[in-house]
């Protein structure tokens, strides 16, 4: 409860010395409330507490663990792009907008009742909607919030009318009655699996799975770069992390029914995304559609009988990635023509990052996007969905090709380049985040101590 | 003092890293202080665990790391200290720090002169790794470590494309004995759920196996041996290996990996003492390698060459002592050989530094008189590897035919002959270098000098290894007459097979003056042929008489393996690379990728950017998907 409390009391603080006019204090400020936060979940590690009675928040390992991912996710993402808000004029009411986005997180990662999970998805995604319009000037800006707003809240609507369905037939919000009303072995009705498939549908929006996918590639690239990093990580995650818990809880009964259906949604989403990706030519819109093609992995998740942790494990990977790709998109936009062309004569650290961000994207080892999709493919043989493992290794070769072909656009080589100067925080953190994609190869061999 | 082991293949591993890293700012002097002297550590540390083998005699397994631990494979990264390792660390680490001392001198004015020196660290840091390995695992990655080291050594000289070829060939030709080994390896362990040395012989794992089985695993390990020593049929890349530098010859070609087969066979007797057919097989393919070996030798002119035919030979010899039993035996020959051949080698290596990078003794003659050092070392080893009382060759291979002749007559009669050639061989190759009239250019003769002090010292602690190194295996019969004992079947008592012959003193003697009154016939036949008469070798294009050309071409086995495997490998692989690879792989490949793209194509098509599109996708997304979930 403590991290939540910290977490909104942060956003207000944000906006509290932006009237004090202590603008410069802002980023330290936000950076030591996230280090406190990651302490206060070392610190509750093994408790489990539920505040408001048994039904509305469950702090236990599990919600905590995912919250400090996000929270260790969210302190990069604010080192990094540190210096695109330096220049912007409202850099304050961003950053409170953020962290408000990031209390949503942390609602779905403990929510315990639907009521707190439609409060969760509308905290974390309303933020968005004003972040991804954050360029006043920018036509691109402007249609990317404003396509996110409309068909964001048309997935908001379908959420909650799935929600009230589900209420319909179980008559209440409660996960844990949900969960006993299926266990006492009353049938699910119509109106139950409606309900059910409604609220998928909406996470599946916000998860960005085919066919719900197709908002994405434009409001990504309208967005500004920073926020469309943000968008694909950590909403993205929080999101998961929400439907994780709701499909392996009280709605497994559903999977199991219907596991080959979902395999069917994960198994298109792989081909449409890495298929269309092919095409593209601007780098950002190519990233929109590799964050749609590892909703397909996310999503196997919960037919594959994955663990939490290898789902975090996934997500904490796959963000790192995300970060550092889209954060070395930004510092290469100023520039003209291909801006990634040739990038290791202008930064050897820049085009080293990026590199590996691609290649653990891409599944290639020693980088842990390597780990985290060999989980998700071990896990779904053990339930033995091989012709979906058939789509995730052909996709996957798909795949490695424009990654590559990315990659290799930053060895080639330019004549004249000029240097890109990062500041050494920024230049170290860089270094940092790509030792942790191999670090994590190994810390996941010690992954069943947790 | 077992647990020092471990430092002994340490310090080459910190010379070859330090070369890696540091080598190409380190002058030459600095380099070869360290190169020689990570060596030399290894030989000192070697010295005090052999001399505690020697007085405890208990084998000692030394625990470096954890290894390999998945499921019911268990492999620990440790080393086996017995009598068996420890001698062989003795003679590595020795006459490895002579040659690394002589290379100082001999590769002075090359180029590559720290790589040189990296890849001799690494290598003799793979071979300890072979020799002092517990398991056949931990064998096998010095094995492959030894074998990568002889592939970058031979083609040291990469420039020259031949070179090349021969780095390649010796690789390729070891890859298929590495084969052998594998299998091997893997019938063991699925047989007996283990690799350890000790658990397979000392805890008699190996006893439960069926006797076909023991024969066919015996058989395969065989097969591994044949290829890192050069046996028939897969001799054939030993004299090309030659064309690594002389030092590499010395250390590798001769004294050291390629005696890693007599090791594997020594290191498992037990399993070839128990199989019949697999101990006639070794010492069969023996015989056929000492008798060829030899008779190639008689013809060649490449000095080096001659060399490398008389170590195939040798190495014939050894497994001939092993196929009979006598495996102690067998090692004392690598032990002399080591010391006699690695002589010959720097002797020649200091010929053709002398003579300016020629190799032809038809160019050479009257050496003697500019280089008396080279000369008076290499008569010694002449006369080591002739079989002539009392250097060192002598006693090894007296033993080796005293066992012959107890165990099979026929097998006997044959390695004499063998044995009679070497010495015909030896001389003609020394009376032809050494002694007459010079036969080469002017501008050669002028450049003839004697070769440094860094070179001409190790030549000759080798000369004097090679006069008293015999002594260590002293004939049995003859020892316990006069209270000599044999110190080395002793001491390797144990670990290695020791194969103790009835036969009498009178015998032993005579047998001794016999073989060595056939050496000396054949030495004075050379010395009548090339000195006396001077009778001019034949040009290549000369040679008329079959047998000459047949023995001159090496029986033509380069050709035959270029027809039977050469070039129908060349042709699949061409056939491969047209059909199978460009059309029918790449167009798969190719449709394939031109199928993603055209569904890349109809996907791209949803995403026209009208919110009212996107909207009717959602809804008819939902409908389908109530469908699909309703459709039962």
């Amino acid at each position: 409860m403590k991290e939540l409390l910290l977490t909104a009391l942060l956003g207000i603080g944000i906006l509290v010395l932006d009237i004090l006019n202590l603008k410069k204090y802002v980023l330290p400020f936000i950076l030591l409330a996230l280090a406190t936060l990651v302490g206060f979940i070392a610190a509750d590690w093994g408790t489990i507490e539920t505040p408001f009675g048994q039904t509305m928040l469950v702090y236990e390992n599990g919600a905590n663990l995912a919250l400090g991912v996000f929270a260790v996710v969210l302190f990069f993402w604010f080192i990094l792009s540190s210096s695109y808000f330096k220049q912007h004029e409202g850099k304050t009411d961003l950053y409170a907008l953020v962290v408000f986005s990031f209390c949503g997180a942390g609602l779905l990662a403990s929510f315990g009742n639907m009521a707190m999970l439609f409060l969760g998805v509308e905290i974390l995604s309303i933020p968005v909607y004003v972040l991804a319009a954050s360029k006043k000037h920018d036509l691109a800006s402007n249609e990317s919030g404003f396509k996110y707003f409309i068909l964001g809240s048309v997935a908001s609507a379908i959420l909650l009318f799935g929600i009230t369905l589900v209420y319909g037939a179980t008559g209440s919000f409660d996960l844990a009655v949900i969960s006993n009303f299926i266990q006492d072995g009353k049938d699910a009705s119509i109106i139950m699996n409606v309900g059910i498939t409604m609220i998928l549908v909406g996470f599946l929006f916000k998860i960005s799975a085919a066919p719900f996918h197709i908002w994405t590639p434009d409001v990504y690239q309208g967005a500004p770069t920073w926020i469309t990093a943000f968008m694909s990580t950590i909403v993205k995650a929080a999101a998961m992390v929400a439907l994780f818990k709701l499909f392996t809880g009280p709605f497994q009964f559903y999977v199991e029914a219907n596991g080959y259906t979902i395999g069917v949604i994960a198994a298109v989403t792989l081909i449409a995304s890495n298929t269309a990706a092919l095409w593209q030519t601007d780098v950002k819109r190519m990233l929109a559609y590799s964050s749609i093609s590892h909703a397909g992995f996310l999503l196997s998740t919960i037919i594959g009988n994955a663990s939490l942790l290898s789902l975090l494990f996934y997500l904490l990977t796959y963000s790192i990635a995300g970060i550092i790709a889209f954060g070395v998109i930004k510092e290469t936009q100023t520039l003209e023509g291909n801006p990634l062309k040739g990038l290791y004569r202008r930064n050897g650290v820049l085009a080293f990052a990026f590199t590996a961000a691609l290649l653990s994207m891409a599944g290639i080892p020693p980088f842990s996007g390597f780990i985290a999709k060999y989980f998700v493919i071990a896990q779904l043989i053990e339930a033995k969905y091989f012709a979906l493992v058939v789509v995730m290794i052909i996709t996957s070769a798909i795949g490695a090709f424009y990654y590559l072909r990315a990659s290799l656009n930053v060895y080639q080589h330019i004549e004249n380049a000029g240097r890109i100067v990062l500041t050494p925080l920024i230049k170290w953190t860089y270094i940092l985040l790509t030792a942790l994609l191999v670090l994590l190869t190994v810390a996941a061999g010690y992954i069943h101590l947790l | 003092m077992e647990k020092l082991i471990t430092l002994v293949p340490l310090f080459p591993l910190v010379g070859f890293l330090y070369q890696v890293f540091f080598g190409k700012n380190t002058s030459k002097q600095l380099t070869t202080i360290i190169g020689s002297g990570a060596i030399f550590a290894s030989f000192v540390v070697s010295l005090i665990v052999f001399n505690s083998q020697l007085h405890s005699h208990h084998a000692v397994t030394v625990k470096v790391f954890e290894w390999i631990h998945a499921g019911s494979l268990h492999i620990d990264f440790a080393f086996l200290v017995d009598s068996l390792s420890s001698t062989y660390l003795l003679f590595i680490t020795g006459v490895g720090f002579l040659i690394h001392i002589y290379s100082s001198g001999y590769m002075s004015h090359d180029e590559g002169f720290n790589r040189f020196f990296a890849y001799l660290n690494l290598f003799v840091f793979f071979m300890l790794i072979l020799v002092l390995g517990d398991s056949l695992v931990t064998l096998f990655v010095g094995w492959e470590g030894v074998g990568v080291c002889s592939f970058m050594l031979i083609g040291f000289w990469y420039k020259e494309h031949a070179n090349n070829e021969a780095a390649k060939k010796a690789f390729i030709m070891n890859r298929v004995g590495d084969l052998g080994l594998i299998v091997a390896m893997i019938l063991i362990f699925s047989n007996t759920g283990t690799l350890n040395y000790v658990e397979l012989f000392n805890h008699g794992k190996i006893a439960s196996l069926s006797p076909s089985m023991l024969t066919t695993i015996a058989i395969f390990l065989f097969i591994g041996a044949m290829g890192k020593s050069a046996q028939f049929p897969l001799h054939t890349w030993l004299p090309d290996a030659m064309a690594g530098p002389t030092p590499v010859s010395a250390l590798i070609h001769a004294a050291t990996m390629v005696t890693a087969g007599i090791y594997l066979v020594a290191r498992n007797g037990d399993l070839f003492e128990m199989s019949h057919t697999a101990s006639n097989l070794v010492m069969y393919v023996g015989l056929i390698t000492a008798l060829m070996g030899a008779t190639i030798a008689l013809t060649q002119n490449d000095i080096k060459k001659v060399l490398a035919y008389s170590t195939v030979s040798q190495l014939g010899f050894m497994f001939v002592a092993l196929g009979m039993g006598a495996h102690s035996i067998a090692v004392f020959h690598v032990i002399t050989h080591a010391f006699f051949k690695a002589l010959l080698f720097l002797g020649s290596g200091s010929v053709i530094h002398g003579m300016g990078g020629e190799q032809d003794i038809r160019r050479m003659g009257g050496l003697k008189k500019y280089m008396p050092t080279t000369q008076k070392t290499f008569l010694i080893g002449t006369l080591a590897i002739a079989g002539i009382f009392p250097f060192a060759g002598f006693f090894s291979k007296d033993q080796i035919l005293a066992h012959a002749m107890e165990h099979n007559m026929p097998v006997f009669i044959l390695l004499v002959i063998a044995s009679a050639c070497t010495a015909f061989y030896m001389f003609r190759m020394y009376y032809l270098t050494f002694h007459g009239e010079f036969r080469g250019t002017h501008a050669q003769e002028h450049h003839l000098h004697e070769s440094p002090a860094s070179m001409t010292i190790p030549l000759w602690v080798l000369a004097v290894l090679s006069i008293v190194g015999g002594f260590i295996g002293f004939p049995h019969a003859m020892g316990h007459a006069i209270h000599f004992p044999h110190a080395l079947d002793h001491f390797l008592e144990g670990p290695v097979l020791v194969a103790v012959g009835d036969m009498s003193v009178t015998v032993e003697i005579i047998l001794a003056l016999a073989t060595m009154g056939i050496a000396a016939v054949m030495i004075y036949v050379a010395h009548n042929i090339y000195i006396a008469k001077a009778t001019p070798v034949l040009e290549d294009n000369e040679i008329t008489s079959p047998i000459h050309k047949l023995l001159n071409k090496k029986y033509g086995f380069d050709e035959l393996y270029e027809a039977m495997f050469k070039k129908p490998a060349n042709a699949i692989g061409h056939a491969f690379a047209t059909v199978v690879e460009w059309k029918i792989i790449d167009g798969i490949v190719n449709a394939a990728g031109t199928a993603a793209e055209g569904v890349g194509a109809l996907a791209r098509r949803l995403h026209g950017g009208h919110i009212a599109g996107y909207l009717l996708t959602f809804i008819v997304g939902l409908i389908i998907l109530l469908g699909l979930i309703f459709k039962a």
